[in-house]
């Protein structure tokens, strides 16, 4: 970018700035987060952190930003020891992190955004000139493409995900925390998000990068420290790096499971969809799901695959077409309707629509199956544990007592809530909206086995997902959709990554 | 999974508060604890205690009812109107009429509940607006039908109901526990009482579950209109009166009860036990300070600032209960 940067007289004085941590540890009860940690980070690079849930890569973000406090061990930026009290104090120093869960106010424009907290202001009032000039500025400079009065929600995810890091940049920070940036992106964003974060890296600002989606270290980061059970494993430069030794430096040795070949396959047809369009969002798709399989359905964020599922579950409606779930056609379906006839969907977004966070583990694993559990209007105490006791145990969910609240769970933990609760319903078909989306690993591969066995039990399911090697890893035939509309259909055994890719981008790079 | 829960000092914050407060009323006038004085409370707290176990429905499925203090105006009004005119015409006797008033009542309390609801759910309007307005309607039709004066058209049995007592104990208190019992059980150990729990802490993920929450709406808007209902007879029989200033205020402390019980306004959190010491709470203080003779505009200062000591060691505790 040929823009002058306000971070240039950074680039001037090219001397490269490190931040190391020593001997890092944070305990809580029970637990070791972070186990005597020393790692060094340069400028002009970005560092990749990575490491399975529990790793403590969370727990060295939140030291480092000064969300808590070490037991013990130091943090030194150039050789000065750093010790904060709070995270405003940290980001006085220079030290800015952009969270996975973004913080911009949607309502408001960009520049307010920005400027939040600190609105040039002119004699007691705010000075708008200045504040859209100036933010216009800052957006120029990072080469960003957005109009600095655009109001937040009218952007996409990875245009968001930008102005989040304009913001934090134009703090002028010498650390930038990257906090997974990518997990809410689908992968044509993640491309657009990292051309950007390559520009920031020009500024000389030691950029550490969280993630745990593998395939894209190769593609951002210069190097890659690897945790594991709050241990530093050590660290790999990405261009000699292998996935395989990554692997091993992250898991130990756990293996990557391929599509088992004992899952249930039929001809008979459980749900059938025909020509069903919603306005704008999909038009005339047409599939058949057979009893006891795993379908697929693969795109790019935007094609409308979430939308699908949400009309075929009767959560949003539909414009015209017809939903045939086991010969019988269904007339303006609704989630109750579609819940007791056998269908269940488990939802993306675990925070706002998935779980109710408030509430106790035990009560969300029975909220879908109420009806089962109580007789005359009365709960069943015994029907209750019983349910909740099998996907505990089940689907090893690991919490220390049933009345948890679900909001103080792992991701991971959470998901698998999430499922029980609508395996509780003994459903015949499951809709999964991206099963996998901000879970770990390990916690990825369960909750595919738990798919792969609900195939065993002659259970169809729909899975939805952005990443593209699961649905491949998961899904025997996979639909492929395109601007709302089903475009082709794969068998995942004679079909690549690459492929796949090529052909949920409408078959044209 | 047999985890036992170690016994919390801050699990029982609210009963320990209680207690102190006891203690120090006791301590400072003998009469406070006289089984006769005690009864007197339940007594006192029963009006607002009712439909604040009510309104614990509404407040953890997330809504709110401000009408309830208009409500039981009209309530009264109706029961008394339906009486009078049906003796007046010759119909019934006031002995029997009465039960057909109430029985009008009731039904009205369901209607209105209802039509609160309806507006709710299908206009989308914060139940804020809408019972502030019925707040306002109610009260208006209440003095309407009664002219703005009070009628007294009950027979003599009627007021048992408010002022009898069965073993010793007055028919409110009674009637305050029963009321306990029955909400205490809908929200533990029913399904509609999970659903209100689900609805009020994510409506979204709620219906998504397959929770039908326009019904569960409806519900928790029409309890408190049905309690409504239960406190005007009370008090309309206590004093064989009705009239359009009955009620007055009351949700100036039966919503403080369930906020200081641990209910939160954004719904999904509170417990019907926590209601009932916030009501108990509330009362003991009132009654404690009317016994200490202290000047009554004084006993206001005293009870909002209580109110908001309450609800700040509360919602501390509950925080730092979060961030562990």
């Amino acid at each position: 970018m040929q823009y002058p940067s306000i971070l240039d007289k950074q680039i001037k004085d090219k001397n490269m700035s490190v931040l190391r941590v020593e001997n890092l540890t944070k305990n809580y009860p029970g637990t070791v987060a972070l186990d005597n940690a020393t790692i060094q980070f340069e400028s002009g690079k970005v560092n990749a952190v990575i490491g399975k849930n529990g790793s403590g890569k969370s727990t060295l973000i939140k030291l480092i930003s000064g969300v808590i406090k070490p037991n013990n061990g130091k943090i030194f930026l150039d050789e000065k020891e750093l010790s904060f009290s709070n995270p405003i104090e940290a980001y006085d120093n220079g030290i800015a992190t952009v969270y996975q869960e973004l913080s911009l106010v949607l309502s408001l424009d960009v520049a307010e955004n920005i400027f939040m907290g600190r609105l040039p202001m002119k004699n007691g009032i705010v000075n708008w000139k200045t504040v859209y000039s100036k933010a216009g500025e800052l957006l120029k400079s990072m080469g960003v493409d957005i109009s600095p009065k655009a109001k937040v929600f009218s952007l996409s995810m990875w245009q968001r995900q930008m102005v989040e890091i304009v913001k934090a940049m134009s703090h002028n920070p010498k650390v930038l925390l990257l906090d997974e940036p990518t997990s809410a992106l689908a992968q044509n964003e993640v491309r657009h998000l990292f051309e950007f974060v390559r520009r920031v890296k020009e500024k000389d600002v030691i950029i550490l990068y969280i993630s745990h989606k593998l395939h894209e270290l190769w593609q951002i980061a210069d190097n890659c420290s690897v945790l594991r059970d709050g241990k530093y494993i050590g660290e790999l430069e990405m261009k000699d790096a292998t996935q395989k030794e990554l692997l091993t430096m992250m898991f130990g040795d756990t293996k990557i499971n391929k599509l088992p070949d004992d899952l249930c396959t039929s001809d008979e047809v459980v749900l059938k969809i025909d020509k069903l369009t919603r306005k704008g969002k999909f038009e005339n798709v047409s599939f058949e799901l057979y009893k006891g399989e795993i379908l697929g359905i693969a795109g790019m964020l935007g094609s409308g695959r979430t939308e699908l599922l949400k009309s075929i579950f009767g959560a949003d409606p539909y414009d015209s077409g017809t939903i045939i779930v086991k010969d019988n056609e269904i007339k303006a379906p609704t989630p109750e309707k579609m819940r007791n006839l056998g269908v269940a969907m488990t939802q993306e977004d675990r925070k706002n629509t998935g779980l109710v966070q408030l509430r106790s583990v035990r009560e969300n694993l029975c909220f879908a199956s109420l009806d089962k559990l109580s007789k005359n209007g009365i709960m069943n105490k015994r029907a209750e544990d019983k349910a909740v006791e099998k996907q505990i145990d089940e689907l090893q969910i690991k919490i220390p007592a049933q009345s948890v609240r679900v909001s103080s769970l792992s991701g991971g933990n959470q998901q698998k809530v999430v499922v029980g609760n609508w395996l509780n319903t003994d459903p015949d078909i499951i809709l999964f909206d991206e099963p996998s989306r901000g879970i770990d690993v390990n916690a990825k591969q369960q909750i595919f086995q738990i798919m792969w066995e609900q195939s065993r039990r002659c259970v169809s399911s729909i899975m939805v997902s952005s990443e593209l090697e699961e649905l491949l890893e998961v899904c025997p035939r996979i639909l492929i959709m395109y601007h709302g509309k089903i475009i082709d259909e794969i068998k995942s055994k004679d079909c690549t990554v690459e492929q796949l890719y090529l052909k949920c981008m409408g078959g044209k790079l | 999974m047999t985890s036992k829960r170690k016994f919390r000092f801050d699990d029982y914050i609210l009963e320990l508060v209680l207690l102190v407060i006891i203690v120090v009323i006791a301590l400072l006038t003998p009469n406070f604890m006289s089984p006769q004085n005690l009864l007197n409370v339940l007594r006192n707290v029963s009006l607002q205690g009712v439909i604040a176990l009510g309104l614990t429905m509404t407040i953890i499925g997330g809504e709110i009812d401000l009408s309830i203090g208009s409500s039981v105006a009209l309530y009264g009004v109706i029961v008394a109107k339906v009486t009078g005119w049906l003796a007046e015409s010759n119909i019934m006797p006031m002995e029997y009429g009465v039960l057909v008033g109430i029985l009008v009542a009731f039904i009205f309390s369901i209607i209105i509940g209802s039509i609160i609801a309806w507006l709710h759910i299908k206009f989308k309007m914060p139940t804020f607006i809408i019972t502030l307005a019925a707040l306002s309607i109610l009260y208006g039709l209440a003095a309407l039908l009664s002219n703005g004066f009070p009628i007294t058209t009950f027979p003599m049995w009627y007021n048992n109901i408010g002022a009898g007592r069965f073993l010793g104990i007055p028919i409110p208190a009674i009637v305050l526990i029963v009321v306990f019992f029955i909400v205490f059980f809908i929200m533990k150990y029913t399904r509609v009482g999970r659903e209100i729990y689900a609805v009020g802490g994510n409506a979204e993920a709620a219906r998504l579950c397959g929770i039908n929450i326009k019904k569960i709406k409806t519900i928790y808007m029409i309890a408190p209109q049905i309690l409504a209902c239960v406190s005007a007879i009370l008090l309309s029989s206590q004093v064989m009166s009705a009239s359009s200033q009955f009620g007055k205020g009351y949700e100036m402390t039966a919503i403080p009860s369930v906020i200081i019980g641990g209910a939160a306004l954004s719904g999904g959190i509170g417990t019907v036990w926590g209601t009932f010491l916030g009501i108990i709470f509330l009362g003991v203080i009132s009654n404690g300070m009317t016994i200490l003779n202290i000047n009554e505009f004084t006993q206001y200062i005293v009870k909002g600032s209580l109110i908001i000591i309450a609800v700040t060691v509360n919602t501390t505790l509950l925080n730092r209960k979060q961030g562990a």
